[in-house]
């Protein structure tokens, strides 16, 4: 039997695993949504489009310019930055991409394109935008709402974080009832499998193409302007974002868009759970552990597919 | 009519001649085989047709117009479809999915859904596993599948590339039935076969292909009883 005040230790740590779980789960609602502008990219498209972290920077400060100079409430300022974080993909494979594909030289230059295309962006807006960080404004009162409580602790999420949570639950439902009851949305996983022959369906890859950067621009500028919500943003926030959104999408599973989210959440509560149990140090590295890890034991991730040919 | 003319088609892998000015025609509704062994550029004239690999001289024409150099899908669109080699199913796609792909660029929803039916009323196998992923199905019934999201694009003219391959030899049988089946309801085919036998059962006409150029044509009967023919392909 343990002495009272270790039960009551226990109890504590308990709760303290439960609250950072919660906390993590906005931080992994952000994740999700920028792997998944990743994964659909490199389904489709084929290229692991490096510019992806840049266009999460430029919807957060889309956003930021919305809610400050502008004047924008939450609401249309976040739809006007998946809006023109939409546009900005779209002209990114339009400058980047499509001369590639026309010479037919996308599979050796995309990527270094890609590199080339995301710096440019990067310093650009380090340029413009100056490197101080800057804030976002008040545009949602923070307060604790609580969830429930465990052992006279109550669990707690504030409302910025539930925020998040929600919006990202509705873009994701939105975005799996678009790839599962629209033409389109078929054609796109169809295309993710099977490119040449999605072409005999007659189907103009070319549209396909750009849809899919609309779609992956709107989530990522989501993502920043979510992102501009918790923290300050800067004109380099998009480099190490990028990266873990990449992370999450291959613990998903590469081309699965529930595993993308499934693995976003995931990494999202264990970079909390790393800086709240073991040390702050950690928290931007454990999504990289986790990807060397998945890529060691099971390189097609939590939900990726494999189908023997069959006879 | 002449549905489908190739005249002369000239086809380079780097510097390998993989076609030799290949002529044939195709008229409306016929089926027409062409039969070659492995290796002697059946499947690169089929991809060729369609312009799924460039074509370096030559041409194509369908209803009368060239196509050579149009994209994959404005072909397509135009009312020449193909079931590519190894049936190419989405795998990761419900059965009834990868239908009502096969219709994408048709905008009479009305009328994809009587053809959906139809296609069950043909297909009943696929009616029981619509909401299946096509990957999961039986070899057979991915053929099945590849040809009848075909017809969902309502195509006058069908391509068929080695339908046969892979299946078991009842299998086979239904699948031959099938493309006789969807001649007669008013689809052209042109068929390219290993399975030189049945290929030119069923046929009107045939093409004999050997190392990238067409060496003999006739009608199936006449080819099926040529002394060459018999030897090569029929294993007579």
């Amino acid at each position: 039997m343990l002495p009272y005040s270790a039960l009551l230790k226990r109890e504590k740590s308990m709760t303290v695993f439960i609250q950072q779980i919660i906390n993590g789960l906005a931080q992994g609602g952000i994740y999700a949504l920028i792997a998944i502008g990743w994964t659909t990219v490199f389904g489709i498209v084929g290229i692991m489009n490096w510019t992806h972290g840049e266009v999460y920077m430029l919807g957060a400060y889309v956003g930021y310019f919305l809610t400050t100079s502008a004047g924008f409430s939450l609401f249309p300022a976040l739809l006007i930055s998946m809006a023109a974080g939409a546009v900005i993909a779209m002209l990114i494979d339009q400058i980047g991409y499509v001369p590639l594909r026309k010479n037919g030289t996308i599979v050796q230059s995309g990527f270094i394109t890609a590199l080339g295309l995301s710096t440019f962006l990067r310093y650009s807006a380090n340029a413009g935008f100056t490197a101080s960080p800057r804030v976002y404004p008040e545009l949602l009162q923070y307060r604790l709402i609580t969830l429930f409580s465990a052992g006279g602790t109550e669990i707690t999420i504030n409302s910025i974080h539930f925020m998040i949570l929600i919006g990202t639950v509705i873009i994701m439902v939105i975005l799996q009832l678009f790839f599962s009851r629209t033409i389109i949305g078929k054609a796109m996983l169809a295309g993710s499998q099977d490119m040449k022959t999605l072409a005999l369906m007659g189907a103009d890859a070319e549209v396909l193409i750009k849809v899919t950067f609309a779609i992956s621009g709107a989530l990522g500028a989501a993502a920043g302007f979510f992102m501009g919500t918790l923290y300050t943003i800067f004109p380099t926030m998009g480099a190490l974002a990028g990266l873990k959104g990449w992370a999450c999408a291959i613990l998903g599973g590469i081309g699965s868009i529930t595993g993308s989210l499934v693995g976003g959440i995931l990494i999202g509560i264990a970079e909390n759970l790393t800086s709240g149990l073991i040390s702050t140090g950690y928290k931007d590295a454990i999504s990289f552990i986790i990807m060397i890890l998945v890529l060691l034991i099971r390189p097609t991730g939590l939900m990726g597919y494999k189908f023997e040919e069959k006879v | 009519m002449e549905l489908l003319k190739v005249s002369n088609l000239d086809v380079y892998y780097g510097n390998i001649h993989a076609l030799r000015g290949v002529s044939l025609h195709v008229d409306e509704g016929e089926i027409v085989s062409l039969i070659g062994a492995n290796g002697a550029g059946k499947t690169t004239l089929m991809s060729a047709i369609v312009n799924q690999i460039p074509s370096a001289g030559g041409e194509v024409c369908f209803m009368g117009s060239s196509i050579r150099g149009k994209k994959t899908a404005q072909i397509v669109r135009e009312g020449m479809t193909l079931v590519p080699e190894g049936r190419c199913v989405f795998p990761r796609s419900s059965v009834e999915d990868n239908l009502l792909l096969g219709a994408y660029f048709r905008k009479d929803k009305a009328e994809i859904k009587k053809d959906i039916n139809h296609i069950y009323e043909m297909f009943p196998r696929l009616l029981e596993r619509k909401k299946q992923l096509a990957g999961t199905l039986s070899g057979g019934e991915q053929q099945m599948l590849a040809m009848a999201r075909a017809l969902m694009g309502r195509p006058r003219m069908l391509l068929m590339d080695e339908p046969s391959m892979g299946l078991a030899p009842i299998i086979v049988d239904q699948v031959f039935d099938t493309i006789v089946e969807i001649n007669r309801s008013g689809t052209t085919v042109l068929l390219v076969e290993q399975n030189a036998n049945q290929a030119l059962r069923i046929a009107r006409r045939g093409y004999v292909i050997e190392t990238g150029q067409i060496v003999l044509e006739d009608e199936a009967s006449r080819l099926m009883k040529n002394e060459q023919v018999r030897e090569a392909y029929l294993g007579a």
